[in-house]
């Protein structure tokens, strides 16, 4: 059962260092929260997604369309329905509409972002950047192997349904209501076999020497190399000048005048097209 | 609030850490198209969980409830919200353990989670609305910080999605669990030194009701600022003209989340002293 996003190939991106995609990740949600204008989250959507090219990953994007396409769907039809203006069409509002592009834009490229991030990276390279940015080893521990359990959990969960099933348990039949009232009940003997082995795994760790020392070496041993050190120096840099877009005097107003339609920050003139 | 630390130090705390944030992710998985507000939140039966986590695996569910917050994130919605969605996950099951010990409903030598009397169903669900209540305040004033999604709205809904959950799945869960949990000595209060165990003494008790003052007036007062600046409730918040990111929002749930954390500190008395 493949649950996860990783996408198994080799790609300069694939190649690079966890951290660097995490600070790279990071970045991209910080210029995308900085900016309410429609023109500037499309370009940073534009190399958000640019950037997930150049992994060859952008398949996933199938996976992950269904939620794509419920942000777009539902920013365009609440804002144009619920943002308030002064020229609506029945219960539309032009304005409201582009409000909500703005927004999907937002989310979506943030989520996409997020998308290439484990698109590109192994769960245990996760878990060794999260160790070499200084978060303790038993947390990262509990985090990457949350991860591995997740689909052992759905596999336990289905093979007690299907076990249920032959004993004759009609869980097809049914409103969702129904059917949320059969399944919930088959939900228990999940937790209780999952928890149930606890103990056993502690001793498990514990018999292989889990704890002994806090210096802990690794198999798995990425350094920060040129092609990392260049990523960073570019985010950065697309940082920069987003600050220096929105900060210096008269620039980004300037830029607002131009395309007043495509901006929503507090503080500018009403929003006109 | 040390015990949060310290519960890392045991084998079985990090055990439980990881089998939590696993179970917890694996019911956030399914739902996660049954979306509310998309990239921020969906229907969520698994609210059910991290009361439940919190009161019987005590940091340890607190853990995973964060941890399981985020990678349920990495399936399509991870965002600059998922930071505070951790924060708040975390909150979700720690406020309720400490409610639990330290408010003063229970006497000192009857603090199990059993649910065997009325009294004890009361707390449950007592804590269960302070729970999802801390973590609605959390994230709530998080995305209004960063102007992303107006307070009241977010607030409301969250803490409706988490309360409802929590008390109706987590009651009949609690029952099943408990006694299957304290079989296998996988209560924390089990598992971690004593010295990291609360006490629901005279100071940790003000620590309680301080925690819970300050959760009722973030998101009280957050909300009474909120429509101040002429925002609403649920869907309604999306039309309303109010602004996000006003500074009355702003400084009342952040002195209502800052309290909630700072409450911590007075809660760490233990049996042995």
């Amino acid at each position: 059962m493949d649950m996860f996003l990783y996408v198994d190939i080799d790609s300069g991106l694939h190649r690079l260092d966890s951290r660097t995609k995490l600070i790279l990740m990071f970045l991209s949600f910080t210029v995308a929260v900085m900016f309410f204008n429609i023109l500037i989250l499309g370009c940073l959507l534009i190399l958000v997604t640019s950037y997930g090219a150049s992994g060859r990953i952008l398949g996933n994007l199938k996976r992950i369309k269904v939620v794509i396409f419920m942000i777009t769907l539902f920013s365009l039809a609440i804002w144009s329905i619920a943002r308030p203006s002064d020229s609506k069409v029945f219960i539309f509002s032009l304005e409201g509409l582009f409000y909500g592009i703005m927004i999907a834009l937002k989310t979506n490229t943030m989520i996409i972002s997020g998308m290439i991030f484990l698109s590109t990276t192994k769960i245990e390279e996760i878990a060794e950047g999260l160790v070499k940015l200084k978060v303790p080893y038993r947390g990262a521990f509990a985090f990457a192997t949350a991860i591995r359990l997740v689909p052992m959990i759905v596999a336990t969960s289905y093979t007690i349904i299907q076990a249920q099933k032959s004993r004759g348990l009609d869980l097809d039949s049914g409103n969702i209501l129904q059917k949320t009232r059969k399944y919930l009940p088959l939900m228990i003997p999940t937790f209780i076999s999952v928890i149930r082995s606890t103990n056993i795994f502690s001793m498990a760790l514990e018999s292989k020497g889990f704890g002994y020392s806090k210096n802990r070496t690794n198999y798995l041993n990425h350094i920060l190399d040129s092609r990392d050190y260049f990523m960073l120096l570019l985010g950065v840099l697309i940082l920069a000048a987003a600050i220096v877009i929105k900060t210096y005097p008269g620039l980004y107003d300037n830029f607002v005048l131009q395309f007043s339609w495509s901006e929503f920050s507090a503080g500018y003139p009403n929003w006109s097209i | 609030m040390k015990e949060i630390f310290t519960m890392w130090k045991k084998t079985k705390m990090v055990v439980l850490v990881a089998l939590s944030a696993g179970l917890y992710a694996a019911v956030l998985i399914p739902f996660k198209g049954f979306v509310l507000i998309p990239g921020i939140t969906e229907i969520r039966p698994a609210s059910a969980l991290p009361i439940l986590f919190g009161l019987l695996f005590g940091p340890a569910g607190a853990w995973g409830a964060a941890i399981g917050n985020l990678i349920g994130d990495f399936f399509g919605s991870l965002g600059i919200g998922s930071i505070f969605g951790f924060v708040g996950n975390f909150m979700f099951a720690y406020v309720p353990y400490k409610i639990w010990t330290n408010l003063g409903v229970l006497k000192s030598d009857d603090l199990e989670p059993n649910l065997k009397s009325g009294k004890k169903i009361m707390l449950f669900v007592i804590v269960s609305i302070l729970g999802a209540a801390a973590c609605a305040l959390v994230i709530a004033w998080g995305l209004e910080v960063l102007g992303m999604v107006p307070f009241a709205a977010l607030a409301s809904i969250i803490t409706l999605n988490n309360v409802i959950p929590s008390i109706v799945l987590g009651i009949p869960l609690g029952l099943i669990l408990f006694p299957r949990i304290k079989k296998w000595d996988l209560l924390w209060t089990d598992i971690v030194d004593e010295e990291d165990t609360l006490s629901g003494g005279g100071i940790s008790r003000v620590g309680g009701i301080l925690m819970t003052v300050s959760i009722l007036f973030g998101l009280v007062g957050g909300l009474l600022a909120a429509f101040g600046v002429g925002q609403a409730m649920f869907y309604s918040g999306f039309g309303a003209e109010g602004e996000v990111g006003s500074t009355a929002v702003l400084v009342i749930a952040g002195i209502g989340t800052a309290g909630l954390i700072i409450s911590s500190f007075f809660q760490t008395f233990n049996k042995a002293e």
